[in-house]
């Protein structure tokens, strides 16, 4: 497992419906990972949301992070979109379950 | 049963019988379950189903049951039950699902949504204390939405990583007109599971896999879930390694093969926990890494390079690094990497010889055994062993959570997939009799036999009298050492033999047969060695009743092996202050 302090920074689509924020807050939380910054808000499509986390990963490796991410239901879509990432984590599908 | 007609779509109805015929849309023949207010409406057009709708006597044997049913079928279980408590008691069977991967469609009513949030009469919030535990769950509050969630439940539940799907509907849900309409296809913008491997990882699996001279079969529950015991044969005989499989993989490869070491883990076999950590190669199929498995992470198999192909791929390195990933389901990931092997081994086939030898001695050196008691009292092990030897191959077998569960992991040959049915992730005691029920249901001409303990029967023997109502004849054996056993063995190994509250005095009260007796059951009970095949060949000739034998047995029995928790698997022992004889073996 990799050890890694840095702040990064997600870009999440999820459906927007009632429980979304509960179940990605709830996931962060029993899992052991630090959300640093969350922020919920529209996009141009009214059926889907868009979060901005900001995790600190620190014991967890990223890809633990969003793999766990993913395995929600009504998460659709997860980016790395911290400054000078060149990873991008198209969801569809390798971290699909 | 009646034939179930299919329901045209455009039909008007109430969002109860919309609720009822989507089940049946969904191919369910069996339910195991408990009406109560909120789920009340969609009771009355249960009555007129195709289903079979089993009523239990508390819903945690029907979450339970379900799960055997699921076990045994391959098939969704479905439990159903009402809102608040009725909901809440579903609470741990649907976490022992979500543990075990197993798939699991729970429907449960909720009060009407004007009363959602008002603290209403059996009002409990589970879609939010599901959300862990769930793969997904849903809260209907239109009656129009009740098909195509149905439809999508029973998808979740089903593909990918199988998992528990929680289905809430409010009551005004259920009672409102609605017009049906089942779903010709079902999409989901976050939910797309690769089942199908990527064909460079299966090459570079297969090059590992032909560079290893120590190489290790670890196989997990998820091979029996992906049907591929057929696919792993071959692979396994192709290369010619060792085999471990996992206590939710036994009967994935049959005990009787001669490269099979056993069970890994906190209770497993010398060679089946040595062979990991000597192997240079872990060829993992379908496991997760658990901590029962591994012991100690940071010394598990510390030479190993890790081969870690499974469906979900959040398991890949959340444990330990897997050096080659294979995210697929695995019998296609099997079946991609045997000619991928072959060809490998073509090119360079490697000596497993010395490691087979070495593996094989200490198979030959310490297999499982366990000492008898000289007081003329039944050994639980011995009652354990021959209940499988007269039983047979054919048998399936569920337990509840304890010693009694190891020794039926350890003294019962499983020869097929799907005769062993235990709560591995959860260590759910009570497990054993509802899961039997359930499992009899799924395969009515197979005998079924719940190894329970006194402890766990304790916890939901209530099931036997759904079974004795409704012609579901299991068997229970009671493995009656009077005692919450593993509890009581940890405090006597870590305790100074401390025994507090771990007597639970069941050989004076209950009167387990007599329980029997009332519940509709036939009760046996057996104490000295010399009766015991034949108050077991006695239970087998019953089969129009179900059956309870109270073995009472050696109280301060203990399971060996035993790596203790947090320790490493290289500190195995095989007996009380005994490890094995290390300088003896060639490693």
């Amino acid at each position: 497992m990799t050890t890694n302090r840095r702040q990064h920074t997600l870009e999440v689509l999820v459906e927007n419906e009632p429980g979304v924020l509960a179940r990605v807050a709830g996931l962060f939380s029993r899992r052991a990972f630090n959300i640093e910054t969350l922020n919920v808000g529209p996009t141009e499509d009214s059926s889907i949301s868009k979060m901005i986390i900001g995790v600190a990963v620190e014991g967890h490796s990223l890809e633990q992070v969003i793999a766990q991410l993913d395995k929600l239901v009504s998460v659709i879509s997860i980016k790395d979109v911290t400054a000078q990432a060149k990873e991008v984590h198209d969801t569809q599908p390798d971290y699909q379950n | 049963m009646a034939k179930h007609v299919p329901t045209a779509n455009g039909t008007e109805m109430t969002g109860a019988t919309s609720l009822v015929k989507s089940l049946e849309a969904a191919g369910v023949e069996v339910m195991f379950g408990l009406p109560g207010g909120a789920i009340l409406p969609a009771y009355d057009p249960i009555f007129d189903s195709t289903i079979r709708h089993i009523l239990v006597r508390h819903e945690q044997g029907a979450g339970h049951a379900a799960t055997g049913y699921a076990q045994v079928t391959g098939r969704a279980g479905v439990c159903i039950a009402t809102s608040g408590p009725g909901a809440t008691n579903l609470v741990t069977p649907l976490m022992d699902a979500a543990m075990d991967s197993v798939p699991l469609v729970a429907i449960t009513g909720q009060v009407p949504s004007a009363a959602i949030g008002t603290d209403a009469f059996q009002e409990a919030d589970i879609r939010g204390i599901t959300m862990p535990f769930t793969k997904h769950n849903y809260l209907v509050t239109d009656p129009a939405e009740i098909p195509g969630v149905i439809a999508e439940a029973f998808h979740i539940a089903t593909t990918g990583r199988p998992g528990p799907v929680l289905v809430d509907v409010a009551k005004d849900a259920l009672q409102k007109m609605t017009t049906y309409n089942w779903p010709t296809s079902i999409k989901l913008a976050g939910y797309n599971p690769k089942t199908t491997p990527d064909a460079q990882a299966i090459t570079d699996a297969a090059a590992l896999i032909a560079q290893s001279s120590k190489p290790v079969f670890y196989v997990g529950g998820g091979v029996i879930k992906a049907n591929a015991s057929a696919e792993l044969r071959q692979l396994v005989e192709l290369l010619g390694a060792p085999v471990v499989t996992t206590l939710m993989a036994r009967g994935a490869f049959p005990d009787s093969h001669p490269l099979h070491m056993g069970m890994p883990g906190m209770h497993g076999t010398v060679a089946a926990v040595t062979a990991l950590q000597k192997a240079d190669l872990l060829i993992t199929l379908g496991a997760r890494f658990d901590d029962r498995v591994t012991g100690k992470l940071s010394t598990f198999a510390p030479n190993a390079k890790i081969l870690h192909a499974d469906i979900d791929p959040a398991e890949i390195g959340k444990n330990r690094h897997a050096d080659v990933a294979v995210v697929g389901d695995v019998r296609e990931t099997i079946s991609a990497l045997i000619p991928a092997l072959k060809a490998a081994l073509a090119k360079s086939q490697p000596d497993l010889s010395t490691w087979l030898r070495q593996m094989n001695s200490l198979k030959a050196t310490y297999p499982l055994g366990y000492d008898v008691p000289d007081d003329g009292s039944l050994s639980p092990q011995l009652v354990i062993e021959r209940i499988g030897k007269i039983s047979g191959t054919d048998t399936i077998f569920t337990s509840g959570v304890g010693q009694h569960q190891m020794w039926a992991s350890q003294f019962i040959s499983y020869e097929h997939p799907r005769t062993w049915l235990n709560s591995g992730g959860a260590g759910t005691m009570g497990y054993g009799v509802p899961a039997a029920m359930g499992a009899k249901v799924g395969a009515p001409n197979a005998t079924v036999w719940a190894i329970d303990g006194d402890g766990c029967f304790q916890m939901t023997n209530q099931e036997l009298v759904t079974c004795a109502l409704n012609n579901i004849p299991i068997k229970v054996a009671i493995i009656n050492n009077e005692s919450l056993g593993m509890v009581r063995q940890w405090q006597t190994l870590f305790y100074e033999g401390r025994y507090s509250n771990t007597s639970l005095e069941s050989k004076r009260v209950p009167n387990f047969p007599m329980l029997a007796e009332s519940m509709g059951c036939v009760g046996l009970s057996c104490e000295r060695p010399e009766d015991l095949d034949k108050t077991i060949e006695k239970a087998m000739s019953i089969n129009d009743q179900p059956v309870v034998v109270d073995f009472r047995v050696h109280r301060d029995a203990m399971v060996w092996p035993m790596v203790a928790a947090g320790t490493s698997n290289d500190e195995i022992m095989i007996a009380r202050a005994t490890a094995p004889d290390w300088d003896s073996q060639e490693l």
